[in-house]
């Protein structure tokens, strides 16, 4: 069950020895203090969201609204190396690269990069080969001491030596025969590695899983959905419908270090347009959990989408910011969900204070009790055909800026048809099919969290849709810049309160993964993926 | 639900045939690219079909022969206990079992039914013809496939509606931009029930320049273009003028753009077309030949 070595990353230290010997810089000695990893992000960019707040916020001023027109492009690193994969005829970079002690680590799906930051100069290179899995995406790898830990498609854990990216072990936790398949970047906390999953192809049950940095032993296991003996097994109408019910823990969540709560976005139910077989709320999916860090129990939940028939993968961050509200502090979360909804909650106890719609729908006839959109069983998948939503929103990362009190996120306005292609008291699968009708609009949104509305919007003209996995994330800093693009290869800067554009450049792409900030050498960088290309840009000198 | 250590020696068997099968898509120049490049509704079934199951990097190919044969043995055997399609009655559902999936043509699931589960009532078919059991064991991975190839999935009878009121909706929403001619033989004029109900609701631009977005811009220094929109941005505009000459003019400050879609109804009728209308309006239209 062994996978070739990774040759190239072998090949690659043997260069780098030598370049040790002949020429003054040494192989980087990377060791990342895990006390340092989930604090606001300054000289370095240390996890997926940078904290572990999910506000993608830097405190950093350097580039700001009257020297943003000097942006200069300082090196650009190209995929070369690596072909067509399955699914994308050019490699796309979807991660948000981490930077450490001058050293960028970069993924796309089977292969991890540790760059150069001040040249953008490869320093080595880890290839695997898959058994199988979907190459849709991958979003980055989690470091902590010296040690990358990466995901590959068909679910390894596998950790690297961060200095020369040999391969120190791995670990599988998901079967890709069962049509599992990884594309998350594992979030490091304390002495834990915690690692979601994919893959909704086949009617299987998510999980998280926690394991130790050192050894790769696992933790513990969170079920998405209710085993034997759980109360939460009545929103199921059986056992069997619970244990291949989906809930997918596609990407990485947030963490609060002072509850020691993991704050979790679960995916979409399965079967995914076809609901018959399932009556029921079908708890956890679709849903925000709080887990215990340290014993993965289940704490609390919001589900956003009871009984979802859509589609509406509950996979965006849940954002962690503090506020007060009526003259009292409060620990809030909010989420800008797949399903249409904002969503602000207590992140102490899970309990509502906004759930209002950000994208026009009317699949909804209100809310439950407890803040959950009741959906109208109309507007379900059926053979004739249903109009509903498009996904609102989607893997690509928002952001909250403390300065503003707005949640930023590039929603997607427009509608589909959904048929119900297996209508039988059994379905299995997708069980439906989903198509976009009419004109699908990006709009760039800046939401007060406390409020649900939006303060301004931005639609980006296009003739053509918006497409539909791929999307700009989304940076603030603390001098009122908002970094994103649009669908046109535009990389572009706002200014985070009005929404007014300050800076823009095209690209040999749309921007495609996450957008980073930090200070290296005195210098403010700007890094992001654009295709099959990383970009780092900053003032000039 | 986690992979036991016997099942991971069983999947290294498997990985030799799946890396092959891989390898091909990759010499082929990955057909999950063609996925993302054509459209879906351009595509024959078969071509969805294979870039979904390229797409999703699904493992090896059910033999569709061998399944059609093993279709009524397996009714004859197995469907009592674990349903038509082998999702579970009494017995248990076999398109998510570990022995299924774990097996490409056979290799471990023939020992398994030759052996049986006697311990859950599961007979063994030790005396049944080896060459049955292999057309059983395709006929369960086609059963597999029919389900994780959402590719292969096709829409069913979707003439649900009502034509009498269908007609009623036309009448009523429709004539202030269209006449009867508009709607003559519509019924005639897409592949399926399903393209009409889209066509009908989105017409295809693309060619139809009746339906093309058109603008008019003027510079500061107040030169117009007009034409034909080929693509806008916040700082770009394309237009095809009626020389088909391009004309791309950057939108800076001063530059004014008017832009009109003459699919701008359609766009509002979209955002609140009821299930109930869209399902009569198809069934109307599908009578017009």
């Amino acid at each position: 069950m062994r996978a070739a070595l990774p040759l190239c990353a072998a090949v690659t230290l043997v260069a780098l020895a030598a370049t040790a010997q002949n020429v003054a810089p040494l192989p980087p000695q990377i060791s990342v203090d895990p006390q340092a990893i989930g604090k606001a992000p300054i000289s370095n960019w240390l996890t997926f969201n940078g904290d572990y707040s999910g506000q993608r916020y830097s405190a950093l001023t350097q580039i700001d609204s009257t020297n943003v027109s000097q942006l200069a492009q300082q090196w650009v690193f190209k995929i070369k190396e690596v072909g067509a994969q399955r699914g994308a005829p050019v490699p796309t970079i979807k991660c948000t690269p981490l930077l450490v002690e001058g050293v960028l680590y970069m993924t796309i799906p089977d292969h991890v990069w540790a760059l150069n930051a001040r040249t953008g100069e490869e320093l080595w290179r880890y290839d695997w080969v898959d058994h199988g899995g979907h190459l849709v995406g991958q979003r980055g790898v989690g470091i902590w001491k010296s040690t990358v830990y990466f995901l590959t498609p068909d679910n390894w854990l596998v950790a690297l030596n961060a200095d020369n990216g040999r391969e120190l072990w791995r670990k599988n936790y998901a079967d890709a025969r069962k049509q599992y398949f990884s594309t998350s970047a594992p979030l490091v906390i304390k002495n834990h590695v915690i690692v979601g999953v994919g893959g909704d192809a086949m009617d299987m049950p998510g999980f998280l899983d926690s394991f130790d940095p050192v050894t790769g032993a696992l933790q513990w296991t969170w079920w998405s959905t209710p085993r034997r003996g759980d109360p939460a097994l009545k929103t199921w109408p059986n056992e069997a419908a619970s244990d291949h019910g989906g809930g997918m823990t596609w990407m990485p969540g947030t963490y609060d270090p002072a509850l020691n709560l993991l704050y979790w976005p679960t995916g979409n139910t399965n079967p995914v347009f076809a609901g018959q077989g399932r009556p029921g709320a079908n708890l956890w999916t679709e849903a925000i959990v709080a887990l215990d860090l340290d014993t993965g129990k289940l704490k609390w939940y919001f589900q956003v989408s009871p009984h979802d028939t859509h589609d509406f993968d509950n996979t965006t961050a849940p954002i962690l910011f503090d506020r007060v509200v009526h003259g009292k502090p409060r620990h809030l979360l909010a989420q800008a969900a797949r399903n249409g909804f904002f969503v602000t909650l207590d992140r102490v106890t899970g309990k509502y204070l906004v759930v209002k719609p950000y994208v026009p729908l009317d699949y909804s006839s209100g809310l439950s009790p407890l803040g959950e959109p009741i959906p109208i069983p109309d507007k379900d998948p059926t053979v004739g055909g249903s109009i509903n939503i498009v996904n609102a929103s989607n893997w690509p990362a928002p952001a909250y800026n403390p300065k503003t009190g707005l949640v930023y996120v590039n929603s997607v306005e427009g509608k589909a048809i959904y048929y119900l292609t297996d209508d039988s008291a059994k379905p299995s699968g997708y069980g439906g099919t989903g198509d976009s009708i009419g004109h699908v609009q990006r709009v760039l949104q800046a939401i007060d969290p406390l409020t649900g509305t939006a303060v301004w919007k931005h639609a980006y003209p296009n003739l053509n849709n918006a497409p539909t996995t791929v999307g700009p994330s989304i940076l603030t800093t603390a001098s009122n810049l908002l970094m994103t693009g649009d669908d046109q290869k535009n990389a572009i800067i706002y200014s985070a309160d009005k929404g007014a554009v300050l800076w823009h450049h095209e690209l040999g792409s749309n921007e495609s993964g996450g957008v980073i900030t930090y200070l290296l050498d005195g210098k403010q960088y700007i890094v992001f993926g654009a295709g099959d290309s990383l970009y780092a840009w900053s003032l000039p000198q | 639900m986690r992979q036991s250590d016997l099942s991971a020696s069983l999947i290294a068997v498997c990985i030799v045939v799946a890396q092959f099968a891989i390898g091909q898509e990759m010499q082929t120049g990955g057909q999950g690219g063609a996925q993302q490049q054509t459209p879906y509704s351009s595509m024959t079934p078969e071509q969805r079909a294979a870039a979904t199951r390229a797409f999703l990097g699904l493992g090896a190919e059910p033999d569709k022969a061998a399944a059609e044969r093993g279709a009524p043995l397996f009714k004859q055997n197995c469907a009592y206990c674990h349903g038509r399609q082998a999702r579970g009655a009494t017995g248990p559902n076999l398109i998510t079992s570990d022995v299924v999936l774990g097996d490409d043509h056979g290799e471990h699931l023939l020992p398994f039914l030759k052996a049986g589960r006697p311990e859950k009532d599961m007979p063994s078919f030790a005396t049944t013809p080896e060459n049955q059991l292999k057309d059983i064991a395709e006929f369960l991975h086609l059963q597999v496939e029919e389900v994780a190839n959402r590719g292969a999935y096709q829409v069913l009878n979707i003439l649900v509606g009502n034509a009498t009121r269908g007609r009623v909706y036309v009448a009523s929403h429709c004539m202030a931009c269209h006449t009867s001619e508009s709607f003559a033989h519509i019924g005639t004029k897409f592949r399926s029930p399903e393209q009409l109900q889209r066509g009908w609701i989105w017409p295809t631009r693309s060619g139809d320049d009746a339906l093309a977005a058109h603008a008019t811009v003027r510079t500061p220094e107040g030169v117009a273009f007009s034409g034909r929109v080929t693509q806008v941005s916040d700082f770009r505009i394309t237009l095809a003028d009626q020389t088909s000459q391009t004309h791309v003019i950057d939108r800076v400050p001063g530059v004014d753009v008017q832009v009109s879609d003459p699919l701008a109804a359609h766009q509002k009728l979209i955002m609140a077309l009821r299930n109930e209308d869209m399902h009569n309006v198809t069934a109307y239209l599908e009578t017009l030949k």
